[in-house]
């Protein structure tokens, strides 16, 4: 009785695994078939930008090249035509990181310290006064471009540098403050009366004890900034002159600009190559990025 | 060190008063506490002096100077917050040192007083450690010496024991005895703990809904609660409130108790129930003041043997509360734990009422002051 009790209760356990197993693998070809999904396009990217353009025109989208060949990459890189200009996308890279650099660095430093203030040195109507600035979440970019461009004219940074770097800071402020007074909301409110106590006035305390705990929602802000910034091309495209056109702007361009057949090899080249710093900021610090995003209070 | 005054001050926000004109003076080296049920406006009055909250009327001084309207880091302050607020990206020495290090104080001097607070709290071997590796004593002994470091004229404690185990909590209080009698530092301290109010304080304010029901060092408070509030509040288990009839005898004024026998307890200022006669008052009290029989008591003056129903008993080990019914109220003995008390049979207790006090039942205010 007892043996074939332990029998089947052994026996059913064992199916029970199979099961398991069972569905463990069902599990898997579908997480793979959603990668894949996600991943195709990338593939099709890849794979046609290292064929010639006469395997493009003979073969299908997944087939395979017969060699490895990145003359489409530097090409695009460095000698493909945007327009009248045929130096590739490298000086339009330049453009972007001079750009992006100031804009993230700007938006981030005014939302560390408009979060601090609004969580931390409540005045009169701020809360208000965050919830007006929270409205610029949701404002869409096309409402702007014409207030924005007359603004820019007046302000004398019209088709510069200076005036994209503007344009993203004030479109972004609104987004950086959020993250930081999110954050700052956990911080206990006695961290800051202990160290008015101890002395410290409003900037010592922000940053010697506030800002060496943001961590967390500065690399947050750093790649939501980056990422918003270098993808953006509405305002690349409406704000920028000639020679200061984002890296956005000048794909664009390139793959519009054609002599004769369509070159898909190069075109998907700089695409990817457009690509290529986002995914390397979410690579080098994604870890951070998800970390930070669920990071709470801060334990004293 | 220095005096503390405080004067008419009170609080608003918006409509709702939360300080309603408090009135409290201690001298230089005192052990104030601050002590009252949630709500009662005790931590906002400490954030009035530390000078986080601004008062909406009313005077503050230290050291007899006015700093009502003193930025907090211009009046010489240290506390020590419930929730320690130690700076968790600074080590231990930094937290310390913070203060000193605001105020300009010459890295050398700051080294050596890190030594001499670190070594006091004994914490000298956790200088190098982040608050996040700390245990909750740890960090409240860290909090501490912080506010230590800086030698100020006055230290606030917002209930610092608060978040520690009951053992720690009370080795912890010990602590902070030993440290005021060494140190004889002013001190205001605030909590809810009646205990930590008793064992602390050289004076106690009681606080309810704003404003301070009684002023008084811990025995006065104790002995002579100015109301049923503060009779209530201090003490624990709290003190009893005998609801009891005011007749006229031949042997003068009694109070009659509401059990079977009526038994009659004799009350020691009965000029003050003269107008009571006739009405029903509560009589207030503690509960070790109604006991087993004893011997060396009997035949004193305010002294009466009653019987009483047992309803539980709760041993402590070293008495045994014998919790009763007179009237409708339920009242607390502390009697010895050898004598019998089975619930729910008849026992004579002794009560003594030559500390009892009496309060009108409506309005619960002293009646025999």
């Amino acid at each position: 009785m007892t043996s074939a009790n332990t029998m089947n209760s052994s026996s059913s356990r064992r199916q029970k695994t199979l099961l398991e197993k069972v569905l463990r693998v069902a599990l898997y070809i579908c997480l793979l078939g959603m990668a894949a999904v996600y991943l195709m396009p990338f593939i099709v990217m890849f794979l046609t930008s290292i064929k010639d353009v006469e395997e493009i025109r003979s073969g299908t989208l997944l087939s395979l090249p017969g060699s490895l060949n990145f003359d489409a990459w530097s090409k695009a890189w460095g000698s493909a035509c945007t327009g009248s200009n045929c130096n590739g996308i490298a000086p339009f890279f330049i453009n972007s990181f001079q750009i992006v650099i100031p804009a993230v660095l700007i938006s981030t430093i005014l939302g560390a310290l408009n979060g601090y203030v609004i969580s931390m040195w409540k005045f009169k109507g701020s809360d208000i006064f965050f919830g007006a600035l929270l409205i610029g979440c949701f404002i869409p970019f096309q409402v702007i471009l014409l207030p924005m461009a007359r603004t820019l004219g007046w302000l004398g940074i019209a088709n510069t540098t200076s005036g994209l770097v503007f344009v993203h800071v004030v479109y972004g402020v609104a987004f950086t403050t959020l993250f930081f007074r999110n954050f700052y909301q956990g911080i206990p409110a006695d961290l800051i009366k202990a160290a008015r106590l101890d002395g410290a006035g409003f900037f010592t305390i922000f940053q010697r004890i506030i800002l060496p705990i943001s961590t967390p929602i500065i690399v947050v802000t750093i790649i939501w900034q980056f990422t918003q910034i270098w993808n953006d091309f509405l305002f690349g495209v409406a704000f920028s002159g000639f020679d200061t056109q984002p890296v956005t702007v000048a794909l664009n361009n390139l793959v519009n600009t054609s002599f004769g057949g369509k070159e898909y090899n190069v075109d998907m080249a700089a695409a990817i190559l457009a690509a290529l710093p986002t995914i390397l900021v979410y690579v080098l610090a994604g870890k951070y990025f998800v970390r930070g995003l669920t990071a709470g209070a801060v334990k004293g | 060190m220095a005096n503390l005054v405080i004067e008419q001050v009170k609080k608003r926000y918006g409509q709702t008063e939360v300080l309603k004109g408090i009135n409290i003076s201690i001298n230089a080296g005192e052990f104030l506490i601050l002590v009252g049920p949630s709500g009662c406006g005790k931590s906002t009055l400490m954030n009035a002096i530390a000078g986080l909250d601004e008062v909406s009327e009313g005077r503050i001084l230290i050291d007899n100077k006015d700093v009502t309207f003193a930025d907090p880091k211009d009046r010489d302050i240290a506390m020590v917050f419930q929730s320690y607020a130690l700076y968790p990206n600074m080590t231990v020495e930094e937290n310390i040192s913070f203060g000193l290090e605001m105020r300009k104080v010459p890295k050398e001097e700051r080294e050596i007083e890190v030594k001499r607070v670190s070594e006091m709290l004994q914490i000298d071997h956790l200088l190098n450690r982040k608050p996040a590796h700390l245990s909750g004593g740890q960090r409240q002994r860290v909090a501490m010496g912080r506010a230590l470091a800086r030698r100020p004229q006055l230290y606030l404690f917002d209930e610092p024991l608060s978040n520690l185990d009951a053992k720690l909590r009370v080795e912890m209080r010990t602590e902070i005895k030993k440290l005021h009698q060494k140190l004889g530092t002013t001190i205001v301290y605030v909590t809810h703990d009646q205990i930590e109010a008793m064992t602390l304080a050289d004076r106690i304010a009681v606080m309810k809904d704003g404003e301070v029901q009684q002023l008084g060092s811990p025995q006065e408070i104790y002995d002579n609660p100015a109301n049923l509030f503060v009779a209530g509040f201090m003490g624990s288990p709290a003190m009893n409130f005998i609801p009891a009839n005011v007749v006229a005898t031949d042997n003068g004024i009694m109070l009659e108790l509401q059990t079977s026998s009526k038994a009659r307890l004799p009350f020691p200022k009965t000029h003050s129930l003269e107008s009571y006669v006739g009405k029903e008052i509560l009589l207030g009290l503690r509960p070790e003041m109604i006991t087993e029989p004893q011997h060396h008591k009997e035949g004193l003056e305010f002294v009466t043997k009653s019987e009483v129903n047992v309803e539980v008993t709760e041993p402590m080990g070293a008495d045994t509360m014998v919790v009763t019914r007179i009237g409708n109220s339920e009242i607390n003995c502390r009697c010895h734990p050898a004598y019998p008390a089975v619930p729910g049979s008849d026992i004579e207790l002794m009560f003594d009422t030559s500390k009892a006090v009496a309060f009108d039942k409506d309005t619960g205010a002293r009646i025999d002051l």
